[in-house]
């Protein structure tokens, strides 16, 4: 079973991919609510996968993903962006994101792409 | 989730206000709260659409995109009263959406009308400021290289072309175009791909959702790698792989151009120390009400277990002891549930600061609110239940009680109006004080309009100041000439004293013509447990409020003054203390009718003090407040009684309401105290 990191500053969308991954054998091994805690939390539960919002506060997502990818550089992060953060999203492809998540998202398209991890 | 969802933007919500208001009184923006606002909407969009509320997230988009470009471009000139009204408008919009959702209702307002007036308020900041957004775009490079320039690359043999068309719906393709290149770029050398403008939003990812996206790479790694490498991209549906015998193709594209990004420059960001813990969890209300009616039956079972009838008379030290143990716990265990239930007024308060900024706004005046004593707890029931009268208050001071500016300036005055909401405890009891420095109430208006609705009851000249005050809280009284937006009607005092009679508060007005009002809400700390002192009178019992109690000693008949109205006095370390004989005043037989016979229990309550006579103390017990029925709460023989208490016996006992005691023998007293 693949562990999962969600970083996310909304409980309710920690909420919502907790139980989406976790109704589709996912196993969710931690929750941070910004990118420092991400981070902690990176090292210390080495999840498979992570998910990173984007818009945080005290440290955004694209941070914590660099800093992330310097940990681990095979580290398989996942951002959840929305629409019209494109540049941020870019940013965070090019910075070592394996993918991303465009709000509002839909459960087999997530799940499936997760699969091919 | 769906109590998350409306949980947390609530929460959300609450704090947006809180920054606007803080920035529309200090006239500026710090880029902090920029970026808080811009957040706080951005989530709010997030979870809005994920739960398929559009007009929520179309109306936080565009609030994003606003404060967005004011992040972005720091334009100079902005009318941030306009901004506050739009933000605060907006938030409003979302707030009654989620009140209709939490309804149970359906989100079908329309929000374009915000929605426009948004994209119109950013249109002319975009016109105006002398700041322009440049969109530079990168250096057009035909190919890319690996930056390493490793050999083993630069010699790749094999050539393959790859197209790979993404799901349906998963937006922004031309960035999971770049995604794919950054993922590849390891292994291959001379990636070309079309389209090739993929940093270009609208257009690629539109040739991408239709076409797919090519891409053309030399790589040493056989078929299988590569295809494995890109199956690994996210929302892939289907990709295509084949290896080519020849460049053609690649030569064809070559012209086109592809883009060159340069990995971007790892800022060395030191991780701070600290961090917010989420340590809170949120728990359903109803779940802490039931557990809080457990503990109170609890605490009625423990003391009919430890005070059976059946152990009376027997040694029982060891059941004692365990006894004793027993009650510690509950005790910790009650006073732990209590402090799970208290909430601090702070969130109540900061909402006073939007209604004192609309109400001074629509009606043209300076008000500035002053909170003292926000951080005092009170239970959670109190919180829900003092909102709406406090706006009420509010709402009439700066409409009634503030002045204009030119009468302000007329009379002396500080331009500018204050309006101090203060929160503090006063023994068992929380003091909520509105206080304002505005004209005051007028008494001679009062009177009259009083005396026109026919609600005089008593001669004009015996009525205390108080009593004309309290007028103003009978229903359909106004002496506003005309209603306005924000209070007038007449509705709303008499609402206010409703809801603060239902958690068992009372109202006070005082006021200084010309001066002020001041409007005391009192209510008490908790509505369900506490400390009383059983004490006996003929055959009742009645539970008297530990926070009320000075002392209780013994003294003779003889130190009982009279005074020539026949109220009786007891001289105590040189004061001079009226005398309240319990039997009397309840009309109960005993046969201690004299002082030496009884215990005389001294009370006080706000820097008021009497002294009770009852037959005898039982003993301190916890009780559990139940209230008295409405129709003998009205009763006339009722009145210092606060409500009743099942005692561990299970005989009701009543709970005096020491305050009421006191304000009954307001008046009488004290022109005699001072010996």
């Amino acid at each position: 079973m693949k562990t999962v990191l969600i970083v996310d500053d909304a409980a309710f969308m920690r909420v919502t991919l907790k139980t989406l991954l976790e109704r589709n054998n996912f196993k969710v091994s931690g929750e941070a609510v910004n990118g420092i805690e991400g981070i902690k939390k990176y090292i210390e539960v080495k999840p498979d996968i992570v998910t990173m919002d984007i818009t945080m506060p005290e440290m955004d997502g694209v941070t914590a993903l660099k800093e992330i990818i310097k940990i681990n550089p095979n580290a398989k992060v996942i951002m959840i962006s929305a629409m019209g953060q494109e540049s941020m999203v870019k940013e965070a492809v090019l910075s070592g994101a394996v993918g991303f998540l465009v709000k509002p998202f839909k459960e087999e398209a997530v799940i499936k792409s997760l699969e091919n991890l | 989730m769906f109590e998350v969802f409306i949980y947390e933007t609530n929460q959300l919500l609450e704090q947006l206000e809180q920054i606007i208001i803080k920035s529309e009184n200090s006239n500026f923006y710090s880029s902090n709260d920029i970026d808080e606002v811009f957040r706080i909407m951005h989530t709010i969009k997030g979870s809005s659409a994920m739960m398929e509320y559009s007009s929520i997230s179309a109306l936080s988009h565009s609030v994003e995109d606003l404060f967005c470009f004011i992040r972005e471009a720091n334009p100079s000139l902005v009318n941030f009263s306009q901004l506050t009204d739009l933000v605060l408008k907006s938030a409003d919009f979302i707030k009654a959406e989620i009140g209709k959702i939490q309804d149970g209702g359906k989100t079908d307002t329309d929000s374009n009308f915000l929605i426009d007036e948004i994209n119109a308020f950013l249109e002319n900041l975009k016109k105006n400021s002398s700041c322009v957004l440049s969109n530079s775009a990168g250096p057009r490079v035909n190919f890319y290289g690996t930056e390493k320039g490793n050999l083993e690359e630069v010699n790749a043999k094999k050539t393959y072309k790859a197209v790979l068309c993404f799901e349906d719906d998963c937006k922004m393709e031309n960035i999971r175009a770049i995604a794919v290149i950054q993922n590849i770029k390891d292994y291959a050398a001379e990636i070309f791909y079309s389209p090739s403008n993929i940093n270009d939003d609208n257009e690629s990812a539109e040739i991408i959702r239709i076409d797919g996206f090519k891409i053309y790479f030399k790589t040493d790694c056989n078929i299988d790698t590569v295809r494995d490498i890109l199956s690994q991209t996210i929302f892939l549906k289907s990709l295509s792989l084949d290896e080519l015998d020849s460049d053609d193709e690649i030569a064809e594209i070559k012209n086109c151009g592809c883009i060159n990004s340069k990995p971007s420059i790892n800022k060395n960001i030191q991780l701070k120390s600290k961090s917010i813990n989420q340590k809170m969890i949120s728990v359903n209300i109803s779940k802490l009400d039931s557990l809080m009616d457990l503990v109170g039956e609890l605490v009625i079972s423990e003391s009919m277990l430890t005070n059976n009838l059946n152990l009376q008379g027997r040694q029982l030290d060891y059941f004692n002891k365990a006894a004793r143990q027993h009650r510690k716990i509950i005790n910790t265990l009650q006073d732990i549930v209590m402090s799970i239930r208290m909430v601090s007024l702070s969130a109540t308060f900061q909402k006073m600061n939007r209604i004192v900024r609309d109400a001074g706004k629509a009606l043209n005046k300076n008000i500035r609110l002053v909170t003292v004593g926000e951080d005092t707890e009170v239970d959670k029931n109190i919180v829900e239940h003092i909102s709406d009268p406090l706006m009420h208050i509010i709402r009439n001071a700066a409409d009634h009680g503030i002045e204009t500016v030119q009468e302000r300036v007329h009379k002396n005055k500080e331009e500018t109006g204050t309006i101090t909401l203060e929160a503090k405890k006063s023994g068992g009891d929380v003091l909520i004080i509105v206080r304002d420095d505005g004209r005051g109430l007028d008494k001679n208006k009062i009177l009259q309009k009083a005396k026109k609705n026919g609600l005089l009851k008593k001669p004009e000249s015996s009525l205390t100041d108080r009593e004309i005050y309290s007028f103003i809280y009978l229903p359909g009284f106004s002496t506003c000439e005309k209603v306005s937006e924000f209070s007038g009607r007449g509705v709303g005092m008499d609402v206010v004293i409703k809801n603060i009679g239902k958690i068992g508060g009372s109202v006070n007005v005082d006021s200084v013509a010309g001066e002020g009002t001041v409007v005391t809400i009192k209510i008490p700390l908790t509505l369900a447990i506490m400390n009383g002192m059983i004490v006996k009178v003929g055959s009742s019992t009645y539970t008297i409020p530990i926070v009320n109690i000075v002392e209780s000693f013994i003294r003779r008949e003889e130190d009982i003054i009279t005074d020539p109205d026949g109220n009786e006095l007891i001289l105590i370390r040189g004061e001079c203390y009226p005398v309240l004989r319990l039997y009397k005043h309840f009309g109960v037989e005993t046969k201690k009718q004299s002082v030496s016979e009884g215990i005389i229990m001294m009370v006080e309550n706000e820097d008021k003090r009497m002294c009770i006579l009852v037959d005898e103390l039982i003993g301190e017990q916890q009780v559990v407040v139940k209230a008295l029925p409405y129709y003998i709460k009205n009763f006339k023989y009722a009145k210092g009684i606060e409500g009743c208490t099942l005692l561990s016996d299970g005989s009701i006992s009543l709970i005096l309401d020491v305050s009421e005691l006191l304000n009954s023998y307001n008046g009488r007293e004290m022109t005699a105290c001072q010996a």
